[in-house]
């Protein structure tokens, strides 16, 4: 029982990992904190449905698909609406996210209605059997999924020369630009990334909670509270947060009931902000007097 | 050179000096006296109107809604505007607020006037208490933490038996200072809540507590140096902000004579009122009145096309932010508001 | 004069043995310094010698590794930063520190913070909170007159040049009535009028309000002119102390600033 509890912890943990990286990666080279990177998976999640049952393509296909739109609306609205407004205070940035939150939400709405719908894929409920605890398929897939994005985005930022770049812009946006990084095409790069990642929680996490213009509020909010683990700046202590959150709220919902699950989430970071400010992994940047 | 007159050792004001400072002054009391009576003006209309012929019930509800709206959001602007801080979970004190209030008259059918206050006090209290955990966080931290919160309240008046989750707590009629109010009634305890929120907030962004408030969202460093103590402002800004929330929480817990965790555990308030300040103008009076409006009555015109409505209002909400920063009260003042610091300029820069 | 350092009593402001380091950077060690009551001392240094780590410890901006700071003889190592200007002690920054969007009556009066008291009277505009706030404007409109700055009362500081920047942030520094002034740097990015202007200040404020003053400065002629003892430092170390004379013949003190622009001393 405890074993189960903490493996499907981490499947729904892994999916608030990756939200949690794509908060991240904004955060630190745009110091946007992005609202509407739920909602970008969102939208994944709608063309998903478009794609395998208006269409009839298959689920690899519609996961290609898909993560290609997000991609390109997550550069999309780098290119419209957070350039312009690049050079503005974080406040600024932030409530325009609300405003691009609002737009999606809405459009959303517009086209495919506020009911919810059920995703088409739906795994084979039969529950696999790993070392004596039991997990559902659905989850299986997720964390393998995950890791193997998460394997992914370790040998962009270690072994191309992309990464390398975002991760110098991250650490001295103009050191970076004055070495030749083309700081612009990077910031594109960025959210294009947050997209492209969004894509695929959106088409992994529609079959488990159904699609809805609502869907992600809450993993997003759980998404946040890792990225905060990981001082929203190490994208390591957002995973490890992120798994601890998923770990602890299946926990709670376990033995303490369902209704706790999202309490527990706000619980750990209040817990965790009394005692480290900077969060987990936080860097505390000197202040500047 | 040296005076010893009122204070030791510092220079006394020369006549030439004195006289343009009394000039100076005699004009701020004029622009102050101005903005006193065109504020009368507007609440006396606001007063009068519902005895216009043809004003429904139905009219005057969706106005003491927006009157609501304008609260809370005078209450985030405090935060946003003044102190330089942002909270995401402003919902989460008007469900305390509203919920205070509620369960009072459930419980102990207090009047709606005890009502508000208990909702501001709650909330205040609970707001500073957060503070104490919130404030040590820098501003996006803060946001995140806020959101949370604003999550958590949801969880909990979901799930804790006393607040009946979304069945709701349906309340009975309104009872102020001992009458029994309709829709009529109610608006006019609106805009007496209003009118006094209003005359609060001018009263503290115009003292030196303001100043400080100020002070630490200008500057941190120049703040401490002059001695303002960064945790108690921000705890007391704080605190303030989440008192006149839970003012507009209370009215609209009465406002249906209901309240659910359907409606509270909604992070769109939360959202919404944070919108109407930024939209709005976080930094003037003004502001809030014409942010509370606007998220109230899109939705009110575009009932048919509420998803059109939402994307409007991301779309203007964008705009703003795009072009107008300081939000549109400030815009339409600017040219009154340059008029007269032109006039402050010339005499002080006039020849001695 | 005799060095400060050993003629305890009336000191206003001292530190010893000040100890910071940055990771492996050490940027002050074993820092000792002492500001007699109503006297203008002077810190120097080359660039990067820990003047202003030093500056920051002190005014408590900074934490410290080992040491102590004293102030009126009374240990302040556990003060934070807004406790110092109830105290008496007043600062400005090296790179301007202002309200930039508010007037400059308003920075002044800002600057007057610890004056005001309760700050729940003062919100609630109670009758003695509103008549403490016509004192502090009357005090900041005084300290404007002796600045020279009333004719730009009501203009928004960040419009206005720099020198007028400069003297309404010493302005602010001085709206609190404070019995020492600690300054960074004032005259750094001054031209010669402006500097020579500041330079009457800071002897008027010594002179008039009877402050003790600290001045950092990277100016050899500014501190060679105003200080009545002043403190060397080098690679985070005390390296001279004595009144102008002493260390401008200390061999050195000349050493330390040899190759450097500040060589002709």
């Amino acid at each position: 029982m405890l074993g189960q509890q903490i493996l499907s912890g981490l499947a729904t943990g892994s999916l608030y990992a990756l939200t949690a990286i794509a908060v991240v990666i904004v955060f630190r080279n745009t110091r946007t904190i992005n609202l509407a990177q739920g909602d970008f998976a969102m939208i994944g999640a709608y063309l998903g449905i478009v794609f395998l049952k208006d269409w009839g393509l298959n689920y690899y296909a519609t996961i290609f698909l898909v993560v290609i739109c997000c991609t390109l609306l997550g550069a999309g609205v780098e290119r419209l609406i957070m350039r312009p407004i690049a050079n503005s205070d974080w406040l600024t940035l932030f409530t325009t996210t609300i405003g691009i939150y609002y737009i999606l939400h809405g459009l959303a709405g517009w086209i495919w209605g506020r009911d919810t719908k059920a995703f088409p894929v739906t795994f084979d409920p039969t529950p696999i059997d790993i070392g004596g605890a039991l997990i559902s398929q659905g989850h299986l897939y997720n964390m393998l999924w995950a890791l193997a994005i998460g394997g992914a985005l370790y040998c962009f930022f270690n072994f191309t020369k992309q990464g390398v770049a975002m991760r110098a812009v991250t650490d001295d946006r103009d050191a970076a630009f004055l070495m030749g990084i083309p700081v612009r095409f990077i910031v594109l790069l960025t959210w294009g990334m947050a997209g492209f990642i969004a894509g695929f929680v959106g088409i992994l996490i529609a079959p488990i909670i159904y699609v809805s213009p609502e869907m992600m509020d809450e993993v997003l909010v759980k998404g946040y509270v890792a990225a905060v683990f990981g001082g929203l700046y190490s994208i390591r202590g957002a995973v490890i947060g992120a798994l601890l959150i998923g770990v602890a709220e299946n926990l709670a919902g376990g033995y303490l009931g369902s209704h706790f699950k999202t309490a527990t989430a706000f619980a750990m970071i209040v817990a965790l902000l009394a005692v480290r400010p900077q969060g987990l992994i936080g860097i505390q940047k000197r202040r500047e007097v | 050179m040296a005076q010893e007159t009122h204070t030791p050792g510092l220079m006394d004001l020369d006549a030439a000096s004195r006289k343009k400072r009394d000039i100076i002054n005699t004009y701020k009391r004029r622009f102050r006296r101005h903005d006193a009576i065109a504020a009368a003006i507007f609440f006396a209309l606001l007063f009068l109107t519902p005895a216009l012929p043809g004003v429904k019930g139905w009219m005057v509800s969706e106005a003491s809604l927006v009157v609501i709206y304008v609260i809370a959001a005078m209450g985030i602007s405090i935060l946003v505007g003044y102190i330089g801080l942002v909270s995401v979970g402003h919902g989460g004190f008007l469900a305390i607020g509203a919920y205070t209030s509620a369960l009072l008259t459930k419980y102990y059918a207090v009047d709606l006037v005890v009502g508000i206050i208990a909702g501001m006090l709650v909330s205040a209290f609970i707001g500073a208490i957060l503070a104490l955990v919130f404030l040590r966080l820098s501003g996006a931290f803060m946001a995140i933490g806020t959101l949370g919160f604003a999550f958590f309240v949801g969880t909990v008046v979901n799930n804790v038996p006393i607040f009946e989750g979304r069945d709701g707590i349906l309340l009975p009629d309104n009872v102020a200072l001992g009458m029994e109010i309709g829709d009529f009634g109610f608006y006019y305890v609106s805009i007496v809540s209003l009118a006094l929120v209003t005359i609060f907030v001018f009263c503290i962004v115009n003292s030196g507590t303001g100043r400080a408030f100020m002070a630490l969202r200008d500057s941190e460093n120049a703040a401490m140096a002059s001695g303002v103590n960064r945790l108690f402002y921000r705890t007391l800004a704080f605190s303030i902000s989440a008192g006149i929330t839970g003012i507009a929480g209370a009215l609209n817990a009465h406002i249906v004579n209901y309240v659910s965790a359907e409606v509270y555990a909604d992070i769109w308030f939360s959202v919404d009122i944070l919108m109407a300040v930024v939209v709005g103008g976080p930094a003037i009076l003004f502001g809030p009145y014409l942010g509370g409006l606007f998220v109230v009555m899109l939705p009110f015109f575009l009932e048919e096309l509420a998803d059109f409505a939402f994307i409007l209002k991301g779309v203007v909400l964008i705009l703003v932010l795009r072009f107008a920063q300081a939000g549109v009260a400030e815009v339409l003042l600017r040219p009154i508001q340059n008029l007269r610091r032109r006039k402050l300029l010339e005499v002080a820069r006039g020849a001695k | 004069m005799t060095d400060p350092a050993t003629t305890d009593g009336n000191d206003h402001l001292r530190c010893e043995n000040i100890q910071v380091n940055f990771g492996g950077v050490v940027a002050c060690d074993e820092l000792s310094l002492s500001v007699p009551k109503g006297r203008i001392v002077g810190l120097i240094g080359p660039n990067g010698a820990g003047k202003t780590t030093l500056f920051n410890v002190l005014t408590r901006f900074q934490s410290y590794d080992s040491g102590h700071v004293y102030y009126e003889g009374r240990a302040i190592d556990d003060c934070k930063p807004h406790h110092m200007v109830h105290m008496g002690m007043s600062r400005t920054f090296q790179n301007i520190n202002l309200f930039g969007n508010q007037t400059t009556l308003n920075n002044i009066m800002t600057g007057a913070h610890s004056l005001m008291g309760d700050p729940f009277s003062a919100m609630c505009w109670l009758p003695g909170a509103r008549r403490r706030e016509r004192e502090i404007e009357e005090r900041a409109l005084e300290i404007a007159e002796m600045l020279n700055l009333t004719e730009e009362l009501e203009s928004v500081v960040g419009t206005l040049p720099y020198g007028y920047q400069k003297r309404v942030e010493l302005a602010r520094a001085l709206a609190s009535k404070p019995s020492i002034l600690l300054l960074d740097e004032p005259v750094a990015g001054c031209n010669e009028e402006e500097t020579a202007e500041l330079k009457d200040l800071v002897l008027q404020v010594n002179r008039q309000l009877g402050s003790s003053v600290l001045l950092v400065e990277h100016d050899m002629s500014m501190v060679m002119q105003v200080c009545d003892y002043i403190y060397v430092i080098n690679f985070g170390a005390n390296l001279a102390a004595g009144t102008p004379e002493e260390v401008r013949r200390n061999p050195e003190v000349i050493a330390a600033y040899l190759g450097d622009e500040e060589g002709e001393l």
